[in-house]
């Protein structure tokens, strides 16, 4: 059996006390294997940032546990979790979050001087990560000189400095056009792969889905089956397929969250004044395989084939 | 510590006219106090300019009198052999000192008039810019600023002490913000004052070896009705009456320099922080402790007072040397004293000024890294 990088035991975070407490995440379990990609997706609120905080030490589940490399971080004193964050983790952020007042190369560097690496040795580190990250030519850059796939870059260089074990990514490419999101999400393949190294990432980027080994459907605070998904043309919802109400038009099926939709879809088509696309039209040819709620731990093989299956994810819900 | 220094720094600099509004307003709130210190202590300088440069090494007093200034002394005129007859003393010079004004036209100026006698060793001028350093029956050496404010020039009359002397020298050096000095003869000195034989003030010279505080306690010892004061014990007593009358003035401006800057770098530090709230998060993310953080605005407030300090070291020397070289008759002195006062000054406002950002800091939760920017 492999070492597990991350586990993730039946935890649970509740914001506030009584019959005003909210369950953002409950009862989620999650095993993530070295050099395994992992993507986490679900709508808004499903609790995914609050899953992400709780993975990455920055907030406390409130029931459960979380073990990196074998040690229950969880349970860590808020003292000893700056070391683990410093030299466990690597974060990467949608708004990349580099900081402002510092050039290309101190915001990698700083980070390696933070972990207790002196300034020469972080700053020669710190070249050679950002060299290899083809940001050679913008080292004395400032941030608001870079563009979005450079700033990334920067990020992820600085997740990369400390050697961690484990790469949180928040949103990675949602900033990013189209080129520039496939570059990053390749990198970050190619980071794990190459360099054994766990990634994480939490989006709602479809094309995420090409480089994750496994896709988990995070919705309401928990890990769900996995279903189809499509997009309802007329509303931009997402719907799954099996539940959904649908129609074909030209030998092409369409899924919609309702039968207003469906008619007012039908409708339109034959007065040629139909609203189609007000939601995410293009995204509605694409089909979403994610996870409807399960007890079984399920497991898949990471080899290319399979991923471009299914992706089943390991994961237990209580 | 490269790395909070680089933090606190790149954080400064990157919006300059904060920076500007910090460092100008503690420069200017230091510059106050060190400046109001600079001016008390040339003020102290100046009165005690003739104890120091009159050439003795002892001064005898009425007794109890312990000032040259703002009192009187008055000894009978056979105190000075008396004197004279002590062990270690190799010369003596008798003077009579009085606060007067003297006139010329419309323009009246306090003067400490000094009545010399003829052939004495010490107490004479010491700086003549124009005429002669001896002053005969009639005659008088006035300050050369006064005789530019009174368009008076040597060969000239003035009036002093209820009577009249024509100018023979021009002195400098020797006026203050508050009074110049004059120099009349003694004899003179004595006629417009009745006649009467006494005097001020026996100046003493000690023989060569001898300690001139060992002297001042033989003459006390050994001369009724006196007081007598080692120079370096005179000009102290001297500087105390400066001290005094400006420690007031002193401790309320020092205060409003303090305030005035504790609150421009306290603001100007809080709102650096503020600004970059969220990138104090990240850092915590990264996983920096709260303390490297802490260090981070201690620094900055620490480098804003010091510049300040600096800057405003820089400019009350400046000051200091303009007005020297006008006619001004006001020094700025800045002693040792007053730099450690007002570092330590700055020390302290560096320190209460990074409380609050630093308790701001403290509450920044590391998980504001997962949320969104507003949208621009």
């Amino acid at each position: 059996m492999t070492a597990l990088t991350l586990d993730v035991r039946d935890v649970t975070k509740r914001f506030g006390d009584g019959e005003t407490g909210v369950f953002a995440v409950r009862g989620v379990s999650l095993a993530v294997e070295p050099g395994e990609v992992v993507l986490i997706m679900g709508p808004s609120g499903s609790g995914k940032t609050t899953l992400l905080s709780m993975m990455g030490a920055l907030l406390k589940p409130t029931a459960g546990s979380i073990h990196l490399d074998g040690s229950e971080i969880s349970a860590l004193s808020e003292g000893r979790l700056p070391d683990i964050r410093l030299r466990q983790f690597g974060f990467i952020f949608q708004d990349f979050n580099l900081l402002s007042a510092l050039s290309v190369l101190e915001n990698v560097a700083i980070v390696a001087e933070l972990a207790g690496l002196n300034g020469r040795a972080a700053r020669d580190k710190a070249t050679a990560l950002l060299r290899g990250l083809g940001l050679a030519e913008r080292l004395d850059f400032l941030p608001e000189k870079l563009s979005g796939g450079e700033k990334q870059r920067v990020a992820i260089a600085r997740a990369l400095i400390n050697d961690p074990t484990l790469i949180l990514a928040d949103e990675p490419t949602a900033n990013l056009d189209s080129k520039i999101g496939h570059e990053i999400m390749r990198l970050l393949r190619t980071i794990a792969k190459d360099q054994g190294r766990s990634v994480v990432i939490v989006s709602h980027d479809q094309r995420i889905r090409d480089i994750a080994d496994r896709v988990l459907w995070l919705e309401d605070g928990a890990f769900k089956d996995i279903v189809t998904m499509a997009t309802d043309p007329v509303c931009g919802m997402a719907v799954e397929r099996e539940r959904a109400v649908s129609a074909v038009r030209d030998g092409e099926t369409f899924f919609f969250c309702s039968r207003g939709c469906r008619e007012e879809y039908l409708g339109g088509l034959r007065s040629g004044s139909a609203r189609i696309g007000r939601g995410l039209a293009g995204w509605s040819r694409l089909p979403a395989v994610v996870l409807r709620s399960a007890q079984a731990r399920m497991t898949t093989s990471t080899d290319s084939a399979s991923r471009s299956r299914s992706r089943l994810g390991r994961f237990r819900n209580s | 510590m490269s790395t909070t220094l680089l933090l606190a720094r790149r954080n400064m600099a990157r919006n300059r006219v904060r920076l500007l509004a910090s460092v100008g307003g503690v420069a200017l709130a230091l510059s106050l106090t060190l400046a109001l210190d600079a001016i008390y202590a040339g003020v102290a300088n100046q009165l005690t300019t003739y104890i120091e440069r009159a050439g003795a090494d002892v001064w005898v007093a009425q007794q109890g009198v312990r000032n040259l200034h703002m009192v009187a002394s008055s000894l009978p005129e056979t105190v000075v052999d008396a004197v004279g007859l002590v062990d270690g003393v190799a010369a003596v010079t008798p003077i009579i000192e009085a606060t007067d004004t003297i006139s010329a036209g419309d323009v009246r100026a306090v003067a400490y008039v000094i009545g010399l006698p003829v052939g004495g060793s010490m107490g004479d001028p010491w700086d003549i810019v124009e005429g002669s350093a001896q002053v005969g029956p009639g005659e008088i050496i006035v300050d050369r600023g006064f005789a530019a404010e009174a368009g008076v020039r040597v060969g000239d009359m003035v009036g002093v002490l209820g009577g009249e002397a024509r100018i023979v020298g021009l002195s400098k050096g020797m006026a203050s913000l508050i009074n110049s000095v004059a120099f009349v003869s003694f004899d003179d000195f004595r006629a417009m004052r009745g006649g009467a034989p006494v005097i001020s003030f026996v100046l003493v010279r000690v023989a060569p070896g001898a300690s001139p505080e060992a002297v001042a306690t033989a003459i006390e010892r050994l001369v009724p009705g006196v007081t007598a004061q080692s120079r370096t014990d005179f000009v102290a007593q001297e500087r105390r009456i400066v001290t005094d009358m400006s420690a007031d003035v002193i401790s309320i401006m020092s205060a409003v320099g303090f305030v005035v800057a504790l609150a421009v770098v306290a603001l100007t530090v809080y709102v650096a922080t503020l600004a970059r709230r969220r990138e104090f998060g990240v850092l915590k993310a990264l996983g920096a402790r709260n303390r490297t953080l802490y260090r981070v605005v201690l620094v900055q407030a620490t480098l804003s007072v010091a510049v300040g300090f600096v800057i405003g070291l820089a400019f009350t020397t400046g000051l200091a040397l303009v007005l020297g070289r006008t006619d001004l008759n006001l020094e700025l002195a800045i002693t040792s004293a007053s730099l450690v006062k007002v570092g330590l000054f700055a020390a302290i406002i560096a320190g209460l000024a990074a409380i609050l950002p630093i308790r701001q800091v403290a509450r920044v939760d590391p998980a504001v890294v997962f949320r969104r920017r507003a949208p621009a």
